[in-house]
């Protein structure tokens, strides 16, 4: 162990001694009228702003949420128990801010930004308030960039772009958390040197647990640590036991620490896991403030709770340095029930939703991506033109299976060319199934993609399918690693690259040994 | 209507006829004495407060306690307040009262909590310095409270000047946790 010199400890204490003023400490205060539930109504602090974090005994900290006539509403977090009538409470004249800075990578914290993961004090640059205002139409542009979630089904279907909203949403136990950690592991490509060299910009990730249980987050931040996701990855950590209040906030933070790599010209991606679950928060916290309650006790305001946390994600202008920040919120329904308040509400305020179905997670499609109704309204625009080529028909396809489903029992007693179009999509079908933390690159997608399309899979059993794919994949990475390169760099899909796609393929089916 | 609005209402009109008939000074006297009287006596309070007790009766208790100790005006004001059945908030319709009778005088009251007592000359140049710094004629209410270790606390409405040695014990304590806390890393 290292030694400590006694002249060394007095020395630091004297060197903080000397910055220490003896000056009258003047501070604002007000007093506890009443307290209960979460909530105190405070007398005096008269000079107090909204959304002003106060101080109350027992390092209790609140947030002003109303500023009435002869009281001030108040929002506790953290134990209502340890506050009593007639408490002092102070002001500290900052409204609710997050710390934000690169070191907060890597960390999970609190909606205040406290640390949570027991690893000692958080570091960061500066405060910034968490209610912030959206940009402006001047200082965006049209979403230009993808975003790859590394899932084939979305990223050739439902293409997400740098800055755009896009709302994944389902009941429980589809597969919604999975498809956004599965997003945040792809991003780690993007963080490589070779990511630099073909002009991809690395992707910083937020992950805002709301609501949820302290294990699954355990195991969320284990698994981002195992697959080495955790270096770009802030979680922020609003769980079930948490006052509602800080879960109230907690999405407004991440978006507050998104909008920090997005302002330094950054890519960042935020998922609120879930929307649902913080819009209960914010329903507990109004009624309680005795806010008039109206559809579903929902208060009046909860479209802009959505909207003004949702309109944050934006792809800025060139001249403000074309930072982005992607907003994956999630919602969980109820029965499939999407026209609820909740679902309806943020369905028409994202610029497209992923929709998850159990009948389709129960029947093995995973992931159980329902491509019938979900849709991308701006991504499209995003996707590289190689995607965008492969993809056309691949929807279509899949759309006239859908029809024909139905009468896949019939069996023999169909026409041919009915066959086919059955025999087709249940290939696709098969081909879009994905394994879950095991993002795939778009240049991988795109072959994948190509070969389903183009009907390579004719004479493969669907449960040949996978396995195809995956050594085909091999075979090409061997055999014409110069593919993937041409993709990768040009991001197109010229004549010459399609031939010698073909050709590999068609070398490749006589290889195949069929099972 | 929430009571703050109500008995301002009230305490608006008070000092508005009191300010016309000239008699301020009487009125304010009177709101002292009921105002203490008021808030020493709970049982006073409850039966203001009782819907059981009928209205002639809290108008006779009233009289009885106030008549020869206060002005006729002020004693009118009171059974003005129970006729309209708003006697349950007459405690808060006289604070309201001397508080508006403290703006119009330009009257701001203080508490000053100290370690030790002070002097007179202390106290004088305390109340001038406050004077000067507000503007405004400072009432002061002394009290002591050992836990301060030194120094004294001045509590002006909302604001606390805070010159204790306790406090001064904690800023420090903060401090040098943070610093610590920071050098850890």
């Amino acid at each position: 162990m290292a030694e400590i010199r006694p002249d060394e400890v007095s020395a630091i204490l004297r060197k903080q001694l000397a910055g220490f003023e003896n000056e009258t400490d003047i501070y604002e205060v007000g007093t506890v009228l009443q307290v209960g539930d979460g909530i105190a109504r405070v007398y005096g602090l008269s000079k107090v702003m909204a959304s002003e974090l106060v101080e109350f005994p027992n390092n209790v900290t609140g947030m002003v949420l109303n500023l009435d006539e002869d009281s001030v509403g108040c929002v506790l977090f953290g134990e209502s128990s340890l506050i009593k009538e007639g408490d002092t409470v102070k002001r500290t004249s900052r409204v609710a801010s997050f710390p934000v800075g690169e070191k907060l990578l890597g960390r999970v914290v609190n909606p205040l930004g406290e640390p949570v993961d027991g690893k000692g004090t958080v570091q960061f640059d500066k405060y910034m308030p968490i209610e912030r205002k959206a940009l402006g139409v001047i200082q965006r542009q049209p979403v230009k960039e993808p975003l790859q979630t590394g899932i084939t089904a979305i990223d050739a279907m439902i293409p997400i772009g740098r800055g755009q909203r896009e709302l994944i949403i389902g009941d429980r136990q589809t597969g919604k958390t999975a498809v956004a950690i599965d997003a945040i592991i792809n991003q780690k490509y993007t963080h490589t040197e070779e990511a630099k060299k073909y002009g991809v910009n690395p992707v910083y990730c937020v992950y805002v647990a709301i609501g949820q249980k302290n294990s699954t987050i355990a195991q969320v931040v284990a698994k981002l640590e195992e697959a080495g996701a955790m270096e770009y990855t802030t979680v922020v950590a609003a769980p079930a036991s948490t006052p509602a209040p800080l879960q109230y906030i907690a999405p407004y933070s991440g978006s507050t620490l998104g909008e920090f790599f997005r302002d330094n010209g950054k890519h960042a991606l935020v998922i609120y896991d879930d929307l649902s679950k913080q819009a209960v928060a914010y329903r507990e916290l109004s009624l309680l403030l005795r806010r008039p309650p109206g559809r579903e006790a929902y208060p009046g305001d909860v479209f802009y709770l959505h909207s003004r946390l949702l309109e944050r994600a934006s792809k800025l202008s060139d001249e403000l340095g074309g930072g982005s920040l992607t907003a994956l919120p999630i919602i969980e329904t109820q029965q499939g029930d999407v026209s609820a308040y909740i679902p309806t509400n943020v369905i028409s305020i994202t610029d497209g939703q992923i929709y998850l179905e159990p009948n389709l997670f129960n029947s093995g499609v995973r992931p159980a991506i329902n491509v019938g109704i979900s849709v991308s309204r701006v991504g499209g625009n995003a996707q590289i033109k190689a995607m965008k080529k492969v993809a056309g028909s691949l929807k279509l396809d899949l759309a006239q299976y859908r029809e024909l489903e139905a009468f896949a029992k019939f069996g023999s007693d169909l026409d041919k060319a009915t066959l086919s179009t059955l025999a087709k999509g249940a290939r696709l079908v098969e081909l879009l199934k994905q394994g879950q933390y095991a993002p795939s690159p778009v240049e991988n997608q795109v072959l994948s993609v190509f070969i389903g399309t183009n009907n390579y899979f004719e004479s493969i059993e669907v449960k040949d399918v996978k396995r195809f794919e995956k050594e085909f994949l091999e075979y090409v990475d061997l055999k014409y690693p110069q593919i993937l390169e041409n993709i990768k760099v040009s991001k197109t899909l010229e004549d010459d690259t399609v031939q010698m796609i073909k050709k590999a393929v068609d070398e490749f089916i006589g290889k195949f040994k069929k099972s | 209507m929430s009571v703050f609005r109500v008995s301002y209402r009230y305490a608006n009109s008070l000092i508005q006829l009191a300010d016309d008939k000239k008699i301020v000074k009487k009125i304010s006297d009177d709101a002292e004495l009921i105002y203490n009287t008021l808030s020493s006596s709970k049982e006073l309070r409850a039966v203001l407060k009782s819907p059981v007790v009928k209205l002639g009766e809290k108008k006779n208790v009233m009289e009885k306690i106030f008549a020869k100790k206060i002005s006729p005006e002020s004693l009118s004001f009171i059974n003005f307040v129970i006729e309209k059945n708003r006697e349950d908030i007459l405690f808060e319709i006289f604070k309201e009262f001397l508080a508006l009778v403290d703006k119009k005088n330009n009257v701001i009251r203080t508490k000053v909590i100290s370690a030790v007592d002070f002097n007179d000359k202390l106290k004088q140049k305390l109340i001038a310095d406050l004077e000067k710094k507000t503007k405004k004629t400072i009432i002061a209410d002394y009290s002591i409270n050992a836990n301060l270790i030194g120094g004294f606390i001045v509590r002006l409405e909302d604001t606390v000047y805070d010159a204790s040695v306790k406090n001064q014990l904690r800023l420090l304590r903060k401090k040098f946790s943070e610093e610590i806390n920071i050098s850890k890393n």
